[in-house]
């Protein structure tokens, strides 16, 4: 890829905006813009999710812009958060456009929340039906109650502590040491919804089990808010005179049963193939060993060691042994969603674990590593690495 | 209890009219005699649109399983815990299941199950994965 991201936006992450989504967006999209030193009516793009309650005309509309010339959508929420930076990216590459700007707005706790079965089911004589086609929660799955993805993940979560015959007490020493160590960064994140709240191994393990072997607190936090981030080519990135961050390889990569909950993947301890990897670093020209900073998708804390297995930071089984020494933490050896994760700073579908690596690469993060390169993926489903300009 | 059940325009359609009948039957091919699920017009192993019904043996093994302990929903409170399965059968093909509520089962990633297709009502019933001895109990 030769683009780079110049901008980041956000409004405050609440339980409650008080404002419509439109509005959030509008709200994001100007604050990137302003990062970026641009002005608004130099947007020509957009992206955004298929599962977003706002169009390409309304934002067009709201702010008034001159025109655009592409946007596109990519399927799902968060599944997409760098295959929609890869699209911008290619978007641009191919000329059709020259400041894309990629948004997710959504009031996910005060509005329609993705952890709860109301969104699939409807309740019709006092009897609960499901139409819905696909997972999670699809007709074939509701039945059983499985509704949610949350629920999707505590079967992972079993399959991967199956296959590895980890007792209860270490299984729960893994998660506890993502959940906990992520606290500790958002504690120090003013951004972060938890940043008062502290968390300790000892309130891991009294944490109420919601989908066993899932506890509260290794479930992401139902948030409102939105964000943008702006994408340029690297040429133009070079002539702005901002703190931009090169996007050094993107992409997507699904198989059958992968997408979206993996529910007919052929195994559920793994979730990315070697492949997705190679071909993600192959393009980067890097390795697992180069990256100095990881933003992983943690809609729930079992996707942490399932990506370092994944992506070859660590070896197949052994994420137990890397979590509960600390190799994810700000000394370990790649330090990970040093935000608090969605776990703890919030859930933005993905747009604040990369602003989170943007920030890393900027040299503001709230938890400043030494970071030159950073890795970023949803379950091996969209993946990027990033790089300092 | 609260049963969820897909819209009556899916228990229409042959997976769910052939359980109403008592038996699983998976989409099948007829030209390479390969199974799928979930129903495809078409074969994912040999692309033909040759498709048909074939009863599954019942026989499969535990891939994954996972107790809702928190209910999502008001309705589903007098539910939890239940315990949500992921099955991986004979044929090939990967079903989501579970067990019937109020049973006692010990679950063991790998352990070989056998359906057991429950009966709802007239219209639905639910092909449930159990322990071989546990399939013969009376619920």
């Amino acid at each position: 890829m030769k683009t780079s991201i110049v901008g980041l936006g956000q409004t405050e992450f609440s339980k409650n905006s008080g404002r419509s989504e439109l509005r959030l967006a509008t709200e994001a999209i100007l604050a990137a813009m302003a990062d970026a030193g641009l002005e608004v009516n130099d947007i020509d793009g957009l992206v955004r999710y298929t599962w977003d309650n706002t169009t390409e005309a309304a934002i067009v509309n709201a702010l008034g812009l001159p025109s655009l010339k592409y946007y596109g959508e990519t399927e799902f929420g968060g599944v997409n958060c760098c295959g929609a930076v890869a699209q911008a990216s290619a978007a641009i590459e191919a000329g059709l456009a020259s400041c894309i700007v990629f948004y997710r707005t959504l009031n996910a706790r005060s509005g329609v929340r993705y952890g709860r079965g109301e969104r699939i089911l409807s309740e019709e004589d006092g009897r609960l039906i499901n139409r819905q086609p696909e997972p999670p929660g699809d007709i074939y799955s509701a039945p059983f109650g499985l509704l949610v993805p949350g629920q999707h993940h505590a079967l992972y979560a079993q399959s991967y502590k199956g296959q590895y015959g980890l007792s209860d007490d270490q299984f729960t020493d893994m998660l506890g040491s993502v959940a906990v160590t992520q606290r500790a960064y958002a504690n120090n994140n003013p951004n972060a919804l938890l940043r008062d709240k502290p968390l300790s191994m000892d309130d891991y393990r009294a944490g109420r089990v919601i989908t066993e072997p899932l506890r509260i607190y290794d479930y992401c936090l139902e948030t409102d808010g939105a964000m943008a981030m702006v994408i340029v080519s690297r040429e133009r990135a070079r002539s702005m005179g901002v703190k931009a961050v090169d996007v050094l390889s993107a992409g997507q990569y699904i198989y059958p049963g992968s997408v979206p909950m993996f529910l007919y993947a052929p195994v559920t301890h793994t979730l990315a193939p070697p492949e997705a990897g190679e071909d993600l670093f192959g393009k980067a020209g890097l390795k697992p060993s180069d990256i100095d900073v990881a933003g992983i998708y943690d809609a729930t804390s079992m996707m942490v060691p399932l990506a370092l297995e994944d992506f070859g930071f660590i070896g197949r089984g052994e994420a137990h042994q890397f979590l509960t020494s600390g190799g994810n933490g700000p000394t370990g050896a790649l330090p990970v969603n040093t935000h608090g994760g969605l776990l703890s700073e919030g859930y933005f579908h993905g747009l604040n674990t990369i602003a989170e690596m943007v920030r890393q690469l900027r040299g503001e993060s709230p938890n400043q590593v030494d970071a030159e390169t950073a890795f970023i993926t949803l379950r091996g489903a969209s993946s990027m690495i990033l790089g300092r300009a | 209890m609260t049963v969820i059940r897909p819209g009556d325009e899916y228990l229409a359609q042959p997976f769910w009219t052939h359980l109403a009948n008592g038996t699983l039957h998976l989409s099948t091919c007829e030209d390479c005699n390969k199974a799928h699920h979930p129903p495809s017009p078409i074969c994912p192993h040999c692309r033909s649109f040759n498709i048909g019904w074939k009863p599954a043996s019942g026989k499969a093994t535990l891939n994954t399983y996972a107790v809702a302990r928190h209910a999502v929903h008001p309705l589903l409170a007098d539910q939890v815990p239940y315990t949500i399965t992921l099955v991986d059968l004979e044929e090939g093909v990967r079903l989501v299941s579970g067990i019937p509520n109020g049973m006692e089962v010990d679950l063991e990633i790998g352990m070989p199950l056998e359906c057991k297709v429950v009966k709802i009502d007239d219209q639905l019933s639910l092909p449930y994965f159990l322990p071989a001895g546990a399939a013969d109990q009376d619920q």
